[in-house]
């Protein structure tokens, strides 16, 4: 399955998440975020498309990595094409850590009509980070996430407990 | 007739005819004199006539310039048979217009250093720690480029001179040549200290207390810095202050012992007064010395000796004996810290050479597993993390925690928590770097319980450390002087992007000339060095920091005791050389990287057997290049012109660097760039740029340290941006113009933001002293992800 790429893999990544991570920037995003700091990952048609056999790959050749991070853009448009990834990922034993614009409770919701795969993808996801960027609520002092309505979840957990879970370290 | 001469220097001057008869009569009883003979003015007289009838007609509507005029006369003197008088005076024109050229080159440049601002001149940034804008930094800036001038036409070879001015080799340093300086010092606190030191203007006792010591450390340094032309460094700064720590502990702990007896016992001064030999005839009795680690035999012996002498209960003894070790850590921890603050702060602001500079200073430690010598670890760290008054990051000194196994790397070793404060502390202020004592080269020299075999580092990377001539240690010892080969001149001309193939025999064999010619420069300039004497340098020889010149006195000369020193070759622009030779870099491929490691290992050898054959300390470095960065550059590319990945940017990379520009995650620029550490023995370092604020993710930044000790490197740093808001005081990134915490821009205010940046190793408070290459560089620096 092809997913559509803003930029090429960014290795040692320190600013999405613990340790060095690779991030993987997809291309599109809806929620249009009023000061987001990747404007030009909006677009859903503009980037280029890669296999994910391809990103797998070069999932491969990490090295000092502590994980993964799917980030954009909004991963979870690309849900379905992500999930080999994520999935890839754990087995080659990083962890997983994805943002999106959308909030935990509607991507776990029944009419959501993505749930499915979205549900399938958090799977082989750590740790969320949630909610659309908003301006006002923006500080300096946040570590991982860019405003303080963002949060930052234990996804196993929450799936477990059926119950929203942050990850307290972070918050 | 001819009435105006046109002057060198274009200004127009009437024509003086007695100029041309003095200029041959001079040049004629120059022959006359070797001959035994007297030079006639009449003959002079008559020859000029001649000359200027023939200017007359030769310049009938022009005005000749001085050459000119001087060609004539030479034709007249053939003409005549003059011929010795002729070769005589064409000497003396060589001669006069060497000194002129020397004169107005010297001229321009001591303009330029006068009336142009730091921020256009480049000559006024090439070191980027002295302030060329001030008053001492300017006097500072004339005394050297008169210096140079002197030397490159007085000192050096002609040959080595040329190279020199060709941009194929770079004698660094070389307004210092004629002083005979060394370039630097590895200083040994504990011997320095010991029965205490003079500094040529007065006598200082051993010191018995932190603060003094912290004190002295400092002054040391300065006053070292004043006989020498490069940096200081303390090789073991942890066991040089731990005494001060003990002696600290032990004042606090009588005092405090003192306050407890008075407090619960109503007890006068004079009925206290003898406390302290009370404890000292214990010390005695047990064998222990009163320190921070505790000790039951003394504990015991004491609490008897306090009930028996005061008449107290065990339960009262034992109260006033808690309360005594619990303030007196207290409070020597406390000392330790402003001892630490107070370091720091005075090697930031105390100035050395004519007060240009503040002194170069590097401070190695970590290996110190006692509790005083932990003490003083951590309060260094702490003190440089909490910053200078208004919160900056303190630019001096270098810190270098020293990483090793079973000492500070590893959960469970006694210095690991040391080593995770000294990631935090470099996460936020650019320092500590990290040295690794397992790396197989610096293992190699290790004695445990010794520190002295402990590798250490001079903060632009200078690494002293084997010996031909003596003990392997790093105290009491340092380089020399050092100087640079131009690698990608040698790859440009032999290499595949000038020449239609690859000509690697030829390439070594050039590189081969020039190594020889630069062992030839170091072992001349080692003699100027070997004729000072001792009272030359009255800090690093008077005092015998220096090993080997306490057997010394103040007119000795000091050509034994300078063979522990080192003598070393550098090399500049390995990426550029390889993409020249073959068309790409150690970064790009495999191929590259093998024939990267080809040159150098070469280059290791012929310093080996310089070192065998003339038993010396012959070494290679990866020179720390900052005035040189550009300066080969603009000559090559004016030379063989913009060649794209070799001169078409404004510096050649440092050393065995990967380029900056290219883009490569952190694994593979320290697995490519590890093995050069290897081979240049001489001093190394990589770094790794980080993109972001490291202090929230100190997870990463060990990760990085920890894989460069697993690959092999020696020395290392993360370089990441260290900005700050002068005004709310924000520490952290600053990207664009706009402050992420208050929201201030700086486009529309006069107070900019602090942009701290690393240059040749040392940090640098904002962009604009750095010269034009290095500023180049510092916005190409692309980092790795």
């Amino acid at each position: 399955m092809k997913v559509r790429l803003a930029s090429p893999i960014t290795y040692d990544s320190i600013v999405d998440g613990p340790g060095l991570r690779m991030v993987i920037w997809t291309q599109g995003c809806i929620h249009n975020c009023d000061g987001c700091h990747n404007p030009q990952t909006h677009a859903l048609d503009a980037g280029y498309e890669l296999d994910h056999e391809e990103l797998i790959q070069q999932l491969k050749e990490s090295r000092l990595q502590k994980g993964i991070t799917l980030s954009g853009g909004d991963p979870f448009l690309q849900a379905k094409a992500l999930i080999p990834v994520a999935a890839e990922a754990k087995k080659l034993g990083l962890d997983v850590w994805a943002y999106t614009g959308f909030r935990w409770e509607f991507l776990m919701h029944p009419n959501n009509p993505s749930h499915n795969e979205h549900f399938e993808l958090l799977q082989h996801v750590d740790t969320l980070v949630d909610g659309r960027f908003m301006k006002e609520k923006k500080s300096v002092d946040l570590t991982f996430r860019g405003s303080s309505n963002q949060r930052i979840i234990d996804v196993q957990k929450s799936l477990k407990e059926k119950v929203i879970i942050c990850r307290a370290e972070y918050m | 007739m001819i009435k105006e001469v046109s002057k060198r220097d274009g200004r127009i001057i009437p024509f003086n005819e007695e100029k041309i008869t003095r200029a041959i009569y001079l040049a004629a009883c120059g022959v006359a004199e070797r001959e035994g003979k007297k030079a006639d003015y009449q003959v002079s007289e008559a020859l000029t006539k001649d000359v200027v009838s023939i200017i007359n007609k030769k310049f009938l509507h022009t005005i000749p310039t001085v050459e000119e005029i001087q060609d004539v006369v030479v034709s007249v003197l053939i003409h005549h048979g003059h011929v010795k008088t002729s070769e005589q005076y064409i000497l003396y024109r060589g001669e006069r217009s060497r000194v002129r050229d020397s004169k107005s080159r010297l001229m321009k440049a001591i303009k330029e250093i006068t009336f142009m601002d730091a921020k256009a001149a480049d000559i006024k940034r090439e070191n980027a720690n002295i302030d060329g804008n001030t008053a001492m930094g300017t006097m500072l800036q004339y005394g050297s480029t008169v210096s140079k001038e002197f030397c490159k036409t007085h000192m050096l070879k002609p040959e080595h001179t040329l190279a020199h001015e060709v941009g194929d080799i770079h004698i660094h340093d070389m307004d210092f040549m004629n002083m005979g300086t060394l370039t630097c010092c590895q200083i040994d606190l504990l011997k320095l200290f010991k029965n205490g030191f003079s500094t040529g203007h007065g006598f200082l006792r051993e010191p018995n207390d932190i603060m003094s010591y912290a004190a002295l450390a400092a002054i040391a340094i300065q006053s070292n810095q004043n006989d020498q032309h490069g940096g200081q460094s303390i090789p073991y700064f942890d066991y040089g202050m731990a005494d001060g720590v003990r002696k600290t502990y032990k004042n606090s702990y009588i005092k405090h012992l003192r306050q407890a007896l008075q407090l619960m016992l109503g007890l006068k001064d004079e009925e206290v007064a003898d406390v302290k030999d009370f404890i000292e005839q214990l010390e005695e009795k047990s064998g222990y010395k009163l320190q921070l680690t505790e000790n039951e035999t003394y504990k015991q012996l004491e609490k008897e000796g306090l009930m028996k002498a005061f008449q107290i209960d065990e339960k009262l003894a034992e109260r006033v004996q808690t309360f005594s070790s619990k303030e007196s850590y207290k409070e020597t921890n406390r000392k330790t810290y402003q001892a630490m603050e107070a370091f720091i702060h005075n090697l930031n602001t105390m100035h050395s050479r004519a007060g240009a500079q503040v002194p170069f200073s590097s401070v190695n430690f970590g290996t110190d597993t006692t509790p005083e010598g932990r003490m003083v670890t951590e309060n260094l760290l702490l003190s440089v993390e909490s910053g200078l008054g208004n919160g900056e990051t303190p630019i001096f000194p270098i810190l270098i925690f020293k990483v090793k196994e079973g000492v500070s790397l590893n959960p469970g070793d006694p210095n690991y928590d040391l080593f995770k404060l000294g990631c935090r502390v470099s996460a936020k202020r650019l320092f500590p770097n990290f040295s690794f004592l397992d790396a197989p080269f610096n293992a190699k020299y290790y004695v445990e319980g010794r520190p002295e075999t402990e590798a250490t580092y001079m903060g632009c990377r200078t690494r002293v450390l084997g010996n031909v001539c003596g003990e392997e240690i790093v105290s009491g010892r340092g380089n020399l002087s050092f100087t640079t080969i131009n690698l990608p001149r040698l790859g440009i001309k032999h290499g595949v992007l000038s020449q239609s193939e690859t000509k690697l025999d030829d390439f070594f064999a050039e590189l081969d000339e020039k190594i020889a010619l630069v062992i030839e420069q170091l072992l001349e300039r080692m003699q100027v060095q070997g004729n000072k004497k001792v009272k030359n340098f009255p800090f690093l020889m008077g005092q015998n920091i220096w090993n080997g010149s306490e057997k010394l006195g103040p007119d000795d000369t000091l050509e034994e005791v300078i063979k522990q020193g080192t003598l070393t070759v550098g090399f500049i622009g390995l990426a550029e050389c390889l993409k020249a030779l073959i068309g790409e870099h150690h970064g790009e491929s495999e191929a590259a990287q093998e024939l990267g490691i080809k040159i150098i290992s070469h280059m290791r050898e012929r310093m080996d057997q310089a070192a065998e054959q003339y038993k010396l300390n012959f070494s290679l470095i990866a020179t720390p290049a900052e005035g040189l960065s550009g300066r080969f550059t603009v000559i090559d590319r004016k030379k063989y012109g913009v060649i794209p990945g070799v001169t078409d940017r404004e510096y050649y990379t440092n050393s065995f660097h990967v380029p900056v520009y290219y883009k490569t995650n952190a694994f593979t620029k320290i697995a490519k760039e590890a093995p050069y550490h290897e081979l240049t023995n001489a001093g190394h370092i990589t770094y790794i740029e980080l993109d972001g604020d490291p202090t929230n993710n100190l997870e990463a930044f060990e990760t990085i340290i920890r894989a460069m000790k697993d690959l092999g490197i020696g020395y290392g740093s993360i370089n990441h941006p260290v900005d700050r808001d002068p005004i709310c005081g924000y520490s952290g990134v600053i990207e664009g113009d706009i402050c992420p915490a208050c929201g201030r821009n700086e486009a529309e205010s006069n107070v900019k933001f602090d942009r701290i940046r690393r240059i040749t190793g040392y940090l640098v408070g904002t962009v604009d002293r750095f010269n034009n290459a290095k500023k180049a560089e510092v916005y190409d620096r692309v980092k790795h992800f």
